[in-house]
């Protein structure tokens, strides 16, 4: 078995990790799928909204709770499903709602909250939330979906960082004892400005009022007093998806391209990973290019000599100066990955060459999926 | 785009015929470059940075002052320029182009010195979590600080008071998915904040995003399935919801045609009948000698840009189908992780391009 088969075998979550354009949706929605023709329950949640894949997978569109590919789907594709697949695409804001109203002490609370300009502006917008909210899904799936196995493509952050960091980051924000302090006269008169000792907080106040204007400060006020009393809530509910996360039940998968900047991400997350004890399971390298042969190394006199032949002699020349480029990309992409090879030991790697068409149905998704698990 | 007919009256029954753009379409490279403000932007992953740099050496080349804008992010423009990271201060990357970094927390600060000449209160928001805070109290905060320091800059604008007239600012904008939040912030933050001169000040910038004179946005595109569908989709938005006038589409990584249909005739011919004994008279006498494996390199490596060909024309024709804009294909550059050359390399297509349309 190869690294993704056997996390598949042993795993109840897959995280799918990489920057931009690698392959990232496609490599967790072809994991699922495989997971449920071997007969589990799986479910591939994504963060992109990702049209194409609620398309390829026979769906209309892909919402905040799980849908099943149908299995007429499947077997049409002339696959045996054993168990069940779904897809559902995060919905930041409805599952931040459904967080609040989950650690809200009473349900008016909730709404009070929900119902808040400052909570309907960060459940879309504050950095983290998506991130955190991913986490969160992705928990609830596992805890309480019935499933086998999640996978899940990560957002697409800047660096891994951010993604790894987000549900504290974001419990940080909410407890901010800093920021609490310094709304602290808005908090307690419930209106303006109250002479207060510290001269930081006027400071800040005057500025936020100028720049934003000061009803903004009053909802803002209101939320943080709102949400008194529940921060034990989230920060208990950060502490159990950070436990999943590095439990034995989740792998990590890094998806890459050889070109450098994917490669040095992907290294990147590697270190990240094993500072953080989170447990990596496979490295895909997805679209490299075909080595062929071991390079014929034609010289720029030699090619405007055929150039300056008859047919044959300028076929030969441009075949020649193809072949060159592609070995020199070759060289450039095994460069790479040999970089690579330094962090993640190739034991680990499955590499998924060019395919002819990008999968644009389950047909094409169940391609992708033999590749990913039936490549040594 | 002269010999396309059918287009320029398509584009014409869209009502764009009133944008300068369109009223002549043999553009010339001053043309492309009129707009003080070029935004770049495109999917994730599809080359936006690369294809930043190359148009800031199209306008250095034509004598520029050229300012590129990365946003809120460390990103690899500078890298392309041979440099270390950028600062909010813009520094000279080569000759004639400068490179800025802007963050958020700086333009905030920036603005309220500016603005207010509240010294301490910009110190303070320098902090990364206040930035944060007052940056979601009012959505689109953030976007419009940004803005409003490329609004500065296209105005010959410094916050240290030395003038820094650039003649082109080009931007290495977000993803195209946050890229539409990013400009629709100007009109997005005046629901928000009812009060204060910000409101004033946000009319500003949709005066400048929405002038076709003063900014063009090109999309980035790769010739696959998810980056064209979303190039058409982030294209239609522009137009139509925030009448931000485009300019030509960038196809990036295109593989160029090897072969004419008769070589490519030619070489199946000879393919089949032993390849290596017919090429081998042509390679021995430049002094080559070829095995069977560089015979099936030779064959292969034809074969396999053909096909991926073949596989990104499709989707260029969609492109094409689906945008009003003309699109100007950038070769594939056999090359993993890009460098100034490259750009060299890129920028002389552009200005090849630019002048053929």
């Amino acid at each position: 078995m190869n690294p993704i088969g056997e996390m598949v075998a042993a795993k109840e979550i897959v995280v799918c990790a990489g920057s931009g354009g690698v392959g990232k949706t496609t490599t967790a929605a072809a994991i699922a799928l495989r997971a449920a023709l071997q007969g589990k329950r799986a479910a591939v949640l994504t963060i992109d909204p990702a049209r194409r894949l609620a398309t390829s997978l026979g769906l209309k569109e892909l919402s905040n709770e799980p849908s099943k590919v149908s299995k007429r789907k499947l077997t049409t594709a002339g696959l045996e499903p054993g168990g069940e697949l779904y897809a559902l695409m995060l919905d930041t804001k409805t599952t931040f709602d459904e967080v609040v109203l989950r650690y809200a002490p009473t349900r008016e609370q909730a709404e009070r909250i929900i119902s808040n300009r400052f909570y309907r502006n960060i459940s879309g917008t504050l950095s983290g939330t998506q991130e955190y909210m991913a986490m969160e899904k992705l928990y609830e799936l596992h805890a309480d979906g019935g499933f086998d196995l999640v996978v899940i493509d990560t957002p697409p952050t800047r660096n891994a960082l951010d993604f790894l960091d987000a549900p504290k980051r974001l419990t940080d924000f909410f407890e901010s004892r800093l920021l609490r302090w310094f709304l602290l006269p808005y908090m307690k008169a419930g209106g303006g400005i109250m002479r207060v000792a510290n001269v930081a907080a006027t400071t800040f106040l005057h500025a936020m009022k100028r720049v934003v204007g000061g009803d903004v400060l009053q909802d803002t006020a209101e939320f943080f007093r709102n949400l008194e009393g529940m921060y034990d809530g989230f920060k208990q509910r950060a502490g159990d998806v950070s436990a999943l996360l590095q439990s034995r039940s989740t792998s990590f998968v890094i998806v890459t391209s050889p070109a450098e900047e994917s490669v040095a991400e992907a290294t990147f997350f590697a270190t990240r990973l094993n500072q953080a004890g989170l447990p990596f399971g496979a490295l895909v390298v997805n679209r490299v290019h075909p080595r062929i042969g071991d390079g014929i190394g034609v010289k720029p006199r030699q090619l405007s000599k055929l150039e300056a032949g008859g047919d044959r002699a300028r076929l030969l020349a441009k075949l020649l100066d193809n072949e060159d480029a592609f070995m020199r990309l070759v060289h450039l992409e095994e460069k790479n990955l040999n970089a690579l090879a330094r962090k993640i030991p190739r034991h680990r790697w499955v590499r998924v060459p060019y395919l002819e068409q990008e999968a644009v149905d389950i047909k094409g998704l169940a391609a992708i999926a033999d590749q990913l698990f039936d490549t040594a | 785009m002269v010999a396309d007919a059918g287009r320029c009256l398509r584009r014409r029954r869209a009502g764009l015929y009133d944008r300068p753009w369109d009223m002549n379409p043999e553009m010339l490279i001053d043309e492309f470059l009129e707009p003080k403000v070029l935004i770049v932007s495109g999917k994730g992953g599809v080359g936006k940075s690369t294809v930043a740099a190359s148009l800031a050496l199209v306008a250095a080349r034509r004598g520029r002052r050229v300012c590129v804008a990365e946003v809120d992010r460390r990103g690899t423009l500078p890298k392309l320029f041979g440099g270390g990271g950028l600062a909010y201060e813009p520094s000279e990357l080569s000759p004639g182009v400068w490179g800025v970094n802007i963050l958020p927390e700086e333009a905030l600060s920036e603005y309220l010195r500016v603005q207010y000449r509240m010294h301490r209160a910009a110190k303070i928001f320098r902090s990364g979590q206040f930035v944060d805070f007052v940056t979601t109290a009012a959505p689109g905060l953030k976007d419009v600080l940004v803005l409003g320091k490329i609004w500065y800059l296209e105005q010959g604008r410094s916050g240290t008071g030395r003038p820094q007239d650039f003649d082109t600012i080009i931007v290495d904008a977000p993803a195209a998915g946050h890229m539409l939040t990013f400009l629709q912030a100007p009109s997005g933050l005046s629901d928000a904040v009812r009060v204060g001169p910000i409101r004033r000040q946000t009319d500003w910038l949709i005066d400048m995003l929405t002038d076709p004179r003063r900014t063009r946005v090109h999309l980035v595109a790769l010739a696959e399935e998810m980056p064209v569908v979303e190039t058409l989709e982030t294209s239609g938005a522009l137009s139509q919801k925030l009448h931000i006038s485009q300019g030509p589409v960038f196809a990036n990584s295109i593989y160029s045609e090897l072969l004419t249909a008769a070589e490519e005739e030619q070489l199946e011919a000879i393919a089949a009948n032993g390849l290596l004994r017919k090429l081998q008279p042509e390679a021995k006498r430049v002094g080559l000698n070829l095995d069977a494996e560089d015979a099936d390199a030779l064959v292969g490596y034809a074969r396999f840009l053909s096909s991926r060909r073949t596989i990104q024309q499709g989707y260029l024709k969609a492109l094409r189908k689906g945008t009003t804009q003309p699109v100007l294909e950038l070769p594939f550059l056999f090359s993993a992780g890009l460098a100034l050359p490259d750009i060299e390399t890129l920028a002389d297509v552009m200005e090849e391009q630019v002048e053929k349309t």
